[in-house]
């Protein structure tokens, strides 16, 4: 064998030349990172951490607060959500807006907003298009719902025009005019652009305008410079998509961002020794927290049982281990600071194991009784349900916890997507919601049985009141109404409501940030301090 | 040789076709309905219809696999339903970040872990061996996401020596070097340990063989023998084994993208499949097996090419 690898003692040229030219490829391949573009150390960029990257730029397909967070930057809407602690809103490209009877809401924008690109002058029209373009069945837009029964805007001269409902629409001021449909977009560049956009747009009237997509790494914003709002505060702002906020924490300490959202778990230790130049606030989240048990599941639609696992479950324990004390427990599903937030639930959050026995022995369940959870696999749920179990046992009734990955977790209770739904016994939800009460009871009415309503809890009263709570202007007719709705929920047995969680950030004290009373950026109020 | 490499070549198409196959079925088998879960709560029977139809889930298993095969011969890997872009273009945007990275990684492994082998072998038995061999253990066993998480909170938090998330500015070399230096070591710290441990091992058996002896017996110098010739033919089982270890690579790559945020196709599958983003997470598994295959050949064929004993055996 020796005898025939004579060859390795005398280089093989074309052997060596392989060994080179692999090296060689390599520090070809670093020098082909090598560009012309310098990046400007000089500039003022805000950089920031969102917990998924964008999707569209598109009003009509934005998924939510990431899109949206761009897209407030980037277009004007009649008027916009007002930073601080209480929600409210003020004017942006309206000069005025009013609401003048129920059905009908008056607006004149301001003269001089312009939209980038050459694309000319805001008008009603825009507006009109803007707004209408939701509603196109072609258009096949999931943001349709947000504008209630909105049935036309009418163009009254070039800045002025009247949006008119079918119905009254009170929540069009808390979740469509300062929201993602209440995005103006130039209807001459939509046009010409085919009528939709993805990831690219094609102008901006905002303060900033989309410079650059990354795709999973950063979108960049630059200053506008035809604003009609003035000078916005930085040249560009830095987008980065983290979804894991501990990693999103080292960032920020790293130096890489300079405002985050970070973990409830580390409120504490950094409120304790917080890094250099930082300020951390916390503010309530619009998240809803709750357990629910399915009315129609075999073993659950003992109401008696139900309201034994009501009692078994002590929340301030699970705000203790699941939210490390850094959340309140929650009344119901309508966040603090929103019309129809009830100030006390029906329910103590504190368990009452006797009261749970009681409930028990009227179920003819003395002897204990076994049920399931279905549980996302977040740590924060598998804690709480590790609670759940432990407080639940004592009562004698043993909890079984199904973890789930989240694509199989939110189709747990689709009747659309097999016989899965019917096994559903308790299952530990969180809904996000919008800042107006309809958007968090929408999902508990008879017809979201086996899409959203996995409790599969039914009262026509209850429908009939959420149906008529979202047509009423009176706010305290409104609030009322809501209140109740939630009382019934908390009747049925099928709700323990557990907390709204709340929303701590972190940024320097070289910015002052802006965000909404839930804790959401406002990037374009964003200023250097 | 020509009859291998074409043999080689049709058994790697054949196991591109049965991993796509079986990731095809698996990805049907997970519960939940894609289209609901990509269009959110808000939509409509209707809309979440018209979604499903758009992804080809429509149709009966079968006919959809079929189509995606007939697609894929004419190199359409279909369209991202989310932003409307070309699979094609989202999974080759992504995917020089991760062979960037595998690539750095490696050579950062190799470059040590060679040297560290050879100088075990060349010095055994020694307390430098041992310490060596200590560290190598120490190395292998240390999973990549925990070396991420140390390196982030040692070098980027605490010293500030390095960025912590992203993959730096493009155009900007040295941003992204410097983006790179983390995540390379905390996947390839576990190869450093590993490759250690291979070329010492083969170094030491390579050492005793009667080619080594002969080349001593014509004089000639030490360094030359060890270098020119013993190395030569120890660090062969690497190629091997890095060709093989392409699979570990990408998997590693996926958890340290997530932990430092960084774009690569490893992130991309991970976020397509909880989004259940099917077009993508089709064609991303599609790329990657296809690198996993050519990788493990293209090491089986430079073994035969360097080394002409294998070459004798085809």
């Amino acid at each position: 064998m020796i005898k025939n690898t004579a060859p390795v003692l005398v280089s093989d040229p074309k052997r060596r030349n392989f060994l080179k030219t692999s090296g060689a490829l390599g520090l070809a391949a670093a020098a082909g990172g090598v560009s012309e573009i310098i990046y400007a150390q000089d500039k003022k960029i805000l950089k920031i951490r969102t917990y998924a990257d964008m999707r569209s730029l598109d009003p009509a397909y934005s998924q939510g607060v990431v899109d949206e967070e761009i897209q407030s930057s980037i277009y004007s809407k009649l008027i916009q959500y007002k930073p601080g602690r209480e929600w409210g809103y003020e004017l942006d490209a309206a000069e005025s807006i009013e609401q003048v009877d129920d059905t009908r809401i008056k607006f004149k924008l301001k003269e001089g907003v312009m939209f980038t690109g050459g694309f000319g002058e805001m008008t009603a029209e825009d507006v009109k298009y803007s707004y209408e373009r939701i509603l196109d069945e072609s258009l096949e837009s999931t943001n349709t719902p947000d504008w209630g029964s909105l049935k036309e805007v009418t163009v009254d001269s070039k800045y002025e025009g009247t949006i008119v409902f079918s119905d009254p629409y009170p929540p069009a001021w808390n979740i469509a005019l300062p929201y993602i449909v209440g995005n103006i977009i130039s209807k001459k560049a939509w046009e010409e652009a085919g009528g939709k956009v993805d990831t690219t747009t094609p102008c901006a009237s905002g303060p900033y305008m989309h410079q650059e997509w990354q795709p999973k790494q950063k979108t960049v914003l630059a200053r506008n410079p035809d604003w009609h709002g003035g000078v916005a505060a930085f040249d560009e702002i830095h987008i980065f998509p983290i979804d894991d906020e501990n990693t999103a924490q080292i960032a920020y300490e790293s130096g890489d961002i300079d405002c985050t959202r970070v973990s409830l778990g580390s409120v504490g230790n950094l409120k304790a020794s917080p890094p250099a130049n930082s300020t951390i606030e916390e503010y309530p989240s619009l998240y809803y927290v709750w357990v629910g048990m399915n009315v129609e599941n075999e073993t659950m639609a003992n109401a008696d049982l139900r309201k034994a696992v009501q009692h078994c479950i002590d929340v301030p324990s699970i705000l203790q281990a699941s939210y490390f004390g850094a959340a309140e427990a929650s009344t119901g599903i309508i966040a603090p600071g929103l019309i129809g937030h009830r100030p006390k639930g029906k329910l103590p959050p504190e368990m009452n194991i006797a009261k749970a026995q009681e409930h028990l022995a009227a179920a003819g369940l003395s002897d204990g009784v076994s049920i399931t959870l279905d549980v996302l696999n977040k740590s924060a749920n598998v804690t709480t349900a590790q609670v759940i179990q432990a407080t639940c046992a004592q009562a004698g009734i043993t909890v079984e916890v199904n973890l789930h990955e989240s694509g199989a977790f939110w189709s747990l209770g689709d009747s659309s997507s097999g016989e899965r739904y019917k096994d559903i016994q308790l299952i530990l939800n969180r809904y996000s919601m919008a800042p107006d009460p309809s958007y968090a009871t929408a999902w508990f009415i008879t017809d979201q049985k086996g899409i959203w309503n996995w409790e599969r809890y039914s009262d026509p009263e209850f429908d009939k009141l959420e149906a008529a709570a979202k047509s009423i202007s009176d706010v305290a007719q409104r609030d009322e109404m809501y209140r109740k709705m939630q009382d019934m929920m908390e009747d049925s047995g099928a709700y323990r409501f557990i907390t709204h969680e709340a929303s701590p950030v972190i940024y320097r004290n070289s910015i002052n940030p802006a965000f909404r009373p839930d804790g959401l950026p406002l990037l374009r109020s964003f200023s250097s301090s | 040789m020509l009859f291998y490499i074409l043999k080689r070549l049709l058994l790697s198409i054949v196991i591109v076709m049965l991993a796509v196959t079986m990731l095809f079925c698996m990805i049907h088998l997970v519960p939940g309905d894609p289209a609901r879960i990509l269009l959110g709560p808000r939509a409509t029977p209707e809309l979440i219809a018209s979604m499903s139809a758009r992804m080809g889930l429509d149709s009966p298993f079968p006919v959809q696999i079929l189509r995606f095969f007939g697609n894929l011969f004419t190199g359409d890997l279909g369209m991202d339903v989310i932003t409307n872009r070309p699979v094609a273009d989202i999974v080759f945007n992504q995917l020089p970040y991760t062979l960037w990275l595998i690539f750095s990684a490696i050579t950062f492994a190799i470059l040590i872990g060679i040297s560290l082998g050879c100088y075990s072998a060349l010095h055994r038995n020694t307390l430098v061996d041992r310490i060596t061999g200590i560290l190598s253990v120490a190395c292998i066993t240390a999973p990549a996401f925990v070396v991420a998480l140390y390196s982030l909170l040692i070098f980027a938090v605490t010293l500030h020596w390095f960025p912590a998330v992203g993959a730096g500015e493009k155009g900007d070399f040295w941003d992204q070097v410097a983006h790179l230096v983390l995540p390379a070591f905390a996947i390839g710290l576990s190869w450093i340990g590993y490759l250690a441990r291979l070329v010492r091992a083969s170094m030491l058996e390579v050492m005793g063989e009667n080619h080594i002896r002969t080349a001593r017996a014509y004089g000639l110098p030490e360094r030359i023998v060890v270098y020119r010739y013993a190395l030569k033919l120890a660090v062969l089982p690497t190629v091997t084994v890095i060709g093989v270890g392409m699979g570990f690579l990408l998997s590693a790559a996926l958890l340290t993208e997530i932990v430092f945020a960084r774009p690569g196709i490893g992130k991309l599958i991970f976020d397509s499949i909880t989004t259940r983003n099917y077009p993508v997470v089709m064609g991303s598994v599609l790329i990657s097996t296809i690198l996993f295959v050519v990788s493990t050949t293209l090491s089986d064929l430079i073994n035969a090419w360097l080394d002409p004993r294998i070459r004798a055996s085809l």
